[in-house]
């Protein structure tokens, strides 16, 4: 999958809200401006406060899909959700994509109510459900791309040539003009891809983007969602790829029944996993350690003790007791944010 | 008016990727045939005009039952409805570029029957009253975009209507007087026909080709046009309570 040879901006640099002078601000002045939209910077690209969704189900009790989540993305922020199947994050997409209604609770983008001023926020939202439907299949991409960016409201001496330009950018031109029905599961997604940046969005909503794609299309997806920060436009992105939300995202959210159970950056939430392993740990020094305050877990293997805790100030404080037992050999564990996952969402095994 | 053109290039493309859709066009010149054929040999020579022509109107109901009446849950089939509702475009053009597109083969349709039954059928088709024929065929085919609309978001709600709309062919095909007038039709029966738009376009196409003046032309042409804008008033109704409940119920999508 080619993409553009743009430089690519700092992974982690700040937001362009937080740089007036930067030239990706200009560009973000230029997204949704037409319709009304507050200026970039004065609302939050994404805020949710208590919203629930229910799903109502035959001689059952109602299923809560959403269960009082509140989340804020500020402009120009990548922000990921991460959560295990069913704990809300595509329920969450399509409620913010005005194409599912909240229970109760309010959504908004760039300051629209995602009820009341659902059609504002469509003209500021760029959605990519995923998966391998959603395309007219006996049609050919090429075609399929300028159908949906004219229903973004693309002015049509602009269409063939931002289409052009997009299937080139996501590697699908020598493919273009092949009907979709041929086209491999991968293949679709970048479609899928396209035509969520067609209509030039403010506001990004990516639901598994790179399901079902190589790795090295989806390793140069990420260079293309680098190069959309630099843009200015805020990104949401519903993965279950840890390395992905990693090196992609400024912060992400933790998502489990329905709830935000944490959110920060992947730098401060591997922190909430910070450990270090022993290997000539005793006894005495173990109950000393395991009673500390911030220790999450404690696993005692084949001559190794590992020590997890929920904070570099915790970690601290283990290192100094052990230290003062008499440990000498210790190596400090790089946490992942995988191991974040599973110590905020539990091990849930094949459970949904 | 740029997502009506999306709408009816979409409709056209589908027209070139899914040829069987146009299938009434391979057909009406043999119902053209049968029919013809069968009052010729039923000795009813004034029958034989309008039945070589009821293969036009057969197409256009084909047309607005199967070709514009399964628009909208297609796209739920697909999963395309989801983009189409969540796009800035207005989800009710779109549908009615697309309505729009099947008007062009159903207008194919007259011209291709009316060719076969006067030049092979040999049947007495030729158009006496220009005006009269010309402003009822806008007409129809306005009231028929506005049916197939109705329709649209009709079968939306409707559990069988995939019952109903392999049903609903002949039905309609009597009581839009479209085999036979609706004069021949028993008595009980006619009351029925006059919500039928298509009842009213038969006769003023029928007196169109006749010799002799066309009774009461403004009453056929008022009615199909009244009975066009009821339908794409309901239908635009319909519509926006079927979209507002599916998503509520989060089911633009059928997985």
């Amino acid at each position: 999958m080619p993409v553009s040879t743009t430089p690519r901006p700092a992974l982690r640099g700040p937001g362009p809200s937080e740089h007036p002078g930067d030239p990706a601000q200009a560009t973000l002045e230029s997204l949704g401006r037409s319709v009304g939209a507050p200026a970039p910077g004065t609302a939050p690209a994404v805020e949710v406060t208590d919203l629930v969704r229910e799903f109502t189900r035959r001689r059952k009790s109602p299923a809560r899909a959403l269960n009082g989540l509140t989340l804020s993305v500020p402009e120009g922020e990548v922000h990921g959700l991460l959560g295990p199947n069913g704990a809300g994050k595509t329920t969450l997409v399509r409620i913010l994509s005005t194409v599912l209604l909240p229970t109760a609770g309010r959504a908004a983008v760039c300051g629209h109510d995602v009820v009341r001023e659902d059609r504002a926020v469509r003209r500021l939202v760029g959605v990519v459900f995923g998966g391998d439907r959603g395309l007219y299949t006996r049609l050919t991409a090429r075609e399929n791309l300028e159908f949906w960016g004219a229903l973004q409201k693309v002015p049509a001496r602009l269409l063939r040539a931002r289409s052009s330009e997009l299937l080139d950018r996501l590697g699908l031109a020598e493919v273009a003009d092949r009907r979709v029905e041929g086209y491999s599961r991968g293949m679709r997604q970048r479609l899928h891809l396209a035509r969520g940046l067609v209509g030039e969005a403010r506001v990004l909503f990516l639901d598994e983007p790179t399901m079902g794609m190589d790795p090295v299309a989806a390793r140069e997806f990420r260079t293309l969602i680098g190069e959309l920060r630099g843009e200015g436009r805020t990104i949401v992105l519903a993965t279950h790829d840890m390395a992905e939300a990693q090196a992609l995202c400024d912060r992400v959210s933790f998502v489990r029944d329905g709830e935000v159970v944490a959110t920060r950056s992947p730098h401060a939430l591997t922190d909430l996993a910070a450990g270090v392993e022993f290997d000539d740990l005793d006894d005495a020094a173990l109950a000393l350690l395991t009673d500390l305050p911030g220790v999450t877990e404690v696993t005692v293997g084949q001559g190794t003790t590992r020590v997890r805790t929920d904070s570099e100030e915790a970690l601290s404080s283990v290192l100094a007791t052990a230290v003062g037992q008499g440990a000498t050999r210790m190596r400090t564990l790089q946490p992942t944010l995988e191991d974040v996952y599973v110590q905020l969402i539990g091990d849930r095994g094949l459970k949904v | 008016m740029g997502t009506l053109a999306a709408g009816f290039r979409l409709q056209l493309r589908f027209y070139r990727s899914y040829p069987d859709l146009l299938v009434p066009l391979l057909t009406a010149p043999l119902y053209g045939v049968v029919f013809t054929l069968v009052m010729r040999d039923g000795h009813r020579p004034d029958l034989v005009g309008s039945a070589s022509l009821a293969p036009f109107y057969m197409s256009l109901w084909w047309f607005a039952l199967f070709s514009g009446g399964w628009i909208i849950q297609t796209d739920r089939w697909e999963g395309t409805l989801e983009h189409l509702v969540s796009a800035p475009a207005a989800f009710a053009a779109v549908v009615l570029g697309r309505i729009s597109a099947t008007l062009l083969p159903a207008g194919f349709a007259f011209t291709e029957t009316w060719v076969f039954a006067r030049y092979v059928l040999d049947a007495p088709v030729t158009i006496r009253h220009w005006t009269v024929f010309l402003a009822s065929f806008t007409v129809t085919l306005f009231a028929m975009a506005a049916t197939a609309l109705l329709m649209a978001a009709l079968f939306v709600l409707a559990r069988n209507a995939v019952t109903f709309s392999n049903s609903a062919s002949f039905p309609f095909y009597v009581l839009g007087g479209i085999l036979v007038p609706v004069a021949v039709l028993p008595g009980w029966l006619q009351p029925f026909t006059r919500p039928v738009f298509l009842s009213w376009s038969a006769d003023l196409l029928r007196a169109a080709v006749a010799p002799g003046p066309v009774p009461h032309p403004a009453l056929g042409l008022g009615a199909i046009a009244v009975l066009g804008v009821a339908a794409g008033l309901a239908g635009g109704v319909v519509l926006s309570h079927i979209l507002r409940r599916l998503r509520t119920r989060g089911e633009l999508a059928i997985t």
